[in-house]
């Protein structure tokens, strides 16, 4: 068996992150993988210029290889049903579109982590001073004795179910899944990302160019049909935005997401020696962007484990205390009264609303508003409403809520 | 996957886009840990020629991170300082082996800079003896491992003093040359750096060179305020004075603006030997003003002191009930400001430090105030170095961002003297180009009380601040380490890339302390 300071499960962003934080501080650290490296990864690939510094400030400048084309983002354009658009460009200049396949094996091999890929999680033991990690290598059982573990394998975490078996049934869970099609013609701007506030759409839908073709992708509540959603949508494009796409590729894909711990201050952090991070605690940004957060909570997990050993403090103390300001910056998104008063996004929400005519504000207020309704079978209203109070009050949002 | 390799010191190509992170440079400014390539042939090449080396993990964690407590990193090895021969010989050796080399004095740095992050760390304490006190040149010769208040108790065996150290107890004069160094007598002396004479100097590839405005001139100018990228610094001769106990007044303010103008105007007219502010709030400003001599002081109190605008202890505490009065809202403030009041006043007040009405050991006094009421297991202290009138701006808009962090902080303003014989020492450092006769400096550190905070909400609040004085065009008093990336953003490209190529001519492998600066 082997013994280290630090198992990191995932090699995700987040997982480089805080192997990059343990390893510094000396910790003998291993990351476990389930699949080959680099491996595939789904998501839209835009990264938050906040991000996108994390990045350059402790891996280096990114390699071409990480990129996709168009390299970059210059912002994100709303789209409502009302047919008023409503681009935004993220301060501080455009954003990089990763290749998440190799940004994340880059990310990782700059970490200085030892890597075991093609080893899966299987389960684990917290034994009060160390944790036992039951994985199977190449189809063979293998064991890891850690001082911590960090949980950072995505949405449908396995460290998650370990630690707490009922989680996943206690929050609904969504589908994003995304299609690529070759353009015949698309007047939608390749240097935005495009959302759409349409309730007959779905509860998440989005495009955007990548490597000569276009993106097309739908998010819903888990049990619905995703090919009826992505035609729904692609004819929608093609009659209201003259979108003309030939039939999407066989390389579609999907995977559920755990939207929603972020909108209403749900997140899982861990128990004794056991750290979550990453989406896996529930962190997603608004529009969906969860690299940039899960940079952050990673770099943060990695932290509190060292300070946790130099204070001789009980590391989930320290890792609380400490996610606290990422769990701010995170909510604070989806926060009304921030998105009201403040500035929390990293795009100019009201400048580009008040840049409108005051017919198609209330055209948009009002669209935003139908599709906000149709998140309401979730009742996550009276926890917003408390969340959101909390922010003033408190200066922050309440611990009590996390697992 | 092949990561395309990026030269220490250069820019990296940005595939992204050109106006990606507008105006920030493509710089990892958090370093990676170094490979250990050739790191036994090093070990052991140093051991042949006799120099001690520490290896594991006892010995290097004890280096693990700065007083900053942000960065962390774990040297291969670790060499105490012994000697310049044996420093000669480490650099030699690692200049042959390409093994990076990080210098550490008292760990005092806030952005990592004295943290290795790999390689070896020479620790200079080992260095810590005065070698000679003259006290007809009052000048004195000292190994540059030794702690200022070390050296401050030599010299007061022989009635003297140092003229200008920073508030830290364990602060060593090596490091401090290396980077400026303030004190409240800055305004009148100039920095801690400007008080060398002449250096002995181990370069990077190993030669025992010393050093001074007139022997070696240019390495002299490159090492002072170079933050350890010429040589190290193995022995220094520094001018001194006779010891004088101080004289010490204490003006309140309610207005940051105000005080700053008062301490300017006393710094423009010579009107006293010590001056700085530190607040408590910024609606509780201390202005801080003393005295070496009965003379200076009475020409003050006949001269200067009506014209301060500040009020004495009794009347502030009067201007502060009435302030507090229509404000109950604001009552968690007033208690905080009287407890602090109570906790920290009688620290400048200690019977065994005051005789006469005098403050004895003003270094003790200082440095304990400031370890005890300010400092806390991390220092996390972002500043502003700006010429005399963009100052006012730089603190109020420093002091709107510390509003947005934090709850309480605390600024401490000093100015300090240019000397112009000495403006090539000063290029590409804490001293701004535009400053003329004073530059000055503020240190914005939060209170952190215990609290626990994200290395992230730190760096942010790091460089919020950072980014006042690249808006006003100032400098920092300290720079590198993990905020190397605002050099070149505030010196501009040719001036830092005219340093590297003397860093390249000076240091071949670049390797000391090479995740400092560029």
């Amino acid at each position: 068996m082997r013994s280290v300071d630090v198992v990191i499960v995932g090699a995700s962003l987040a997982a480089a992150a805080a192997a990059k934080r343990t390893v510094d501080a000396g910790l003998e650290t291993i990351v476990i993988e389930r699949k080959e490296l680099p491996r595939h990864k789904i998501c839209s690939g835009i990264l938050s210029p906040r991000g996108h510094r994390f990045l350059l400030e402790n891996f280096g400048p990114l390699p071409r290889e990480t990129l996709h084309e168009p390299t970059s983002c210059r912002g994100v354009t709303f789209h409502f049903p009302s047919m008023v658009s409503m681009p935004m460009d993220f301060f501080h200049g455009t954003t990089p579109h990763l290749h998440r396949k190799y940004s994340d094996h880059w990310a990782i091999q700059r970490s200085g982590a030892e890597v075991h890929d093609k080893t899966s999680f299987a389960g684990l033991e917290d034994k009060g001073d160390h944790v036992l990690v039951h994985a199977r290598q190449n189809g063979e059982p293998v064991e890891y004795r850690a001082r911590q573990v960090i949980g950072a394998d995505g949405p449908s975490s396995l460290v998650v179910r370990a630690v707490y078996p009922d989680y996943t049934k206690q929050i609904p869970w969504f589908f994003v899944g995304q299609k690529f099609h070759e353009i015949i013609d698309c007047p939608l701007s390749p240097e935005y990302f495009h959302f759409w506030f349409h309730p007959g759409l779905g509860h998440y839908t989005w495009s955007h160019a990548r490597d000569g073709r276009q993106i097309v992708g739908v998010g819903f509540k888990r049990g619905d049909n995703f090919a009826k959603k992505h035609a729904v949508v692609q004819q929608y494009l093609q009659d209201k935005h003259g979108v003309h796409l030939q039939p999407a590729g066989d390389d579609d894909e999907g995977c559920a997401e755990n939207f929603g711990p972020s909108l209403i201050n749900r997140y899982v952090f861990g128990k004794g020696n056991v750290l979550v991070t990453g989406q896996a605690a529930g962190f997603l940004n608004m529009i969906g962007e969860g690299m940039s957060c899960a940079l952050h909570s990673g770099a943060i997990s990695g932290e509190a484990i060292v300070e946790a050993r130099l204070r001789n403090r009980p590391v989930q103390e320290m890792y609380r205390r400490m996610i606290a300001s990422e769990v701010r910056r995170c909510s604070d998104q989806w926060n009304p009264l921030k998105i009201a008063f403040d500035r929390p996004h990293e795009a100019d929400f009201p400048a580009a609303l008040m840049e409108l005519s005051w017919r198609d504000r209330a055209k948009v207020l009002r669209d935003m508003w139908r599709f906000v309704v149709l998140f309401k079978e979730f009742k996550w209203g009276r926890q917003i409403a408390s969340a959101a109070l909390q922010r003033p009050l408190l200066g922050g949002y309440s611990m009590q809520r996390w697992l | 996957m092949k990561i395309p390799p990026v030269e220490p010191g250069t820019v990296g190509p940005c595939p992204v886009a050109p106006d990606a992170l507008q105006g920030i440079k493509r710089q990892q400014t958090n370093p990676a840990r170094w490979n250990g390539a050739g790191w036994q042939d090093f070990v052991a090449e140093l051991r042949a020629s006799g120099v001690e080396l520490a290896e594991g993990a006892a010995a290097c964690g004890v280096y693990a991170t700065d007083a900053g407590g942000t960065a962390y990193g774990q040297p291969h090895g670790v060499v105490l300082a012994r000697s310049a021969g044996q420093v000669s010989l480490l650099l030699k050796a690692a200049q042959a082996h390409r093994v990076p080399v990080t210098v550490r004095g008292g760990g005092l740095t806030t952005e990592g800079e004295s943290v290795a992050f790999g390689g070896v760390l020479l620790d200079m304490s080992g260095m810590s003896r005065v070698l000679g006190v003259d006290a007809a040149a009052l000048t004195v010769r000292t190994e540059a491992g030794i702690y200022w208040h070390a050296l401050a108790e030599e010299l007061r065996r022989e009635n003297l003093d140092y003229l200008s150290a920073p508030l830290n107890l364990t602060s060593s004069v090596g490091g401090t040359l290396g980077v400026g160094g303030i004190d409240v007598n800055s305004a009148r002396l100039g920095c801690s750096a400007d008080q060398a004479i002449s250096l002995q100097v181990v370069t990077p590839t190993g030669e025992i060179v010393e050093c001074s405005d007139s022997e070696n001139a240019e390495l002299f100018q490159r090492v002072i305020f170079g933050y350890g990228q010429f040589g190290v610094i193995t022995e220094a001769t520094l001018r001194v004075r006779p010891y004088t106990p101080l004289a010490m007044h204490y003006y309140y303010y309610s207005s940051l603006r105000t005080a700053i103008e008062d301490l300017q105007m006393l710094d423009r007219n010579d009107a006293s030997d010590y001056s700085g502010i530190l607040t408590i709030m910024d609606c509780a400003v201390n202005l801080l003003v003393a005295f070496d001599s009965d003379e200076r002081e009475a020409a003050f109190r006949k001269n200067w002191e009506s014209r301060l605008r500040g009020h004495g202890e009794f009347g502030f505490a009067l201007c502060m009930a009435g302030h507090y009065a229509l404000r109950p809202w604001k009552l968690g403030e007033a208690l905080y400001l009287l407890q602090r009041k109570q906790a920290v006043f009688p620290e400048f007040r200690r019977p065994e430090y005051m005789r006469d009405g005098k403050m004895h050991d003003r270094t003790v006094v200082f440095s304990r105030a400031v370890w005890k009421h300010w400092g806390s297991r991390q220092m996390v202290i972002p500043d502003l170095a700006t010429s005399a009138d963009k100052f006012i701006e730089a603190v109020e808009r420093g002091n709107a961002i510390c509003r947005q962090y934090f709850t309480h902080y605390t600024l401490y303003c000093v100015g300090i003297k240019l000397r112009p014989e000495h403006k090539p020492h000063y290029e590409m450092s804490c001293v701004p180009p535009d400053a003329e006769g004073w530059a000055y400096g503020c240190e914005f550190e939060p209170m952190i009380e215990g609290g626990i905070y994200s290395r992230d909400h730190f760096q942010a609040f790091k460089n919020a601040i950072y980014d006042v004085g690249l808006d006003l065009g100032a400098s920092y008093y300290r720079f590198g380490g993990m905020m190397k990336g605002y050099i070149r953003r505030v010196f501009g490209d040719a001036l830092v890339d005219r340093h590297l190529a003397m860093k390249r001519r000076a240091d071949p492998a670049l390797i000391l302390n090479r995740d400092v600066i560029f």
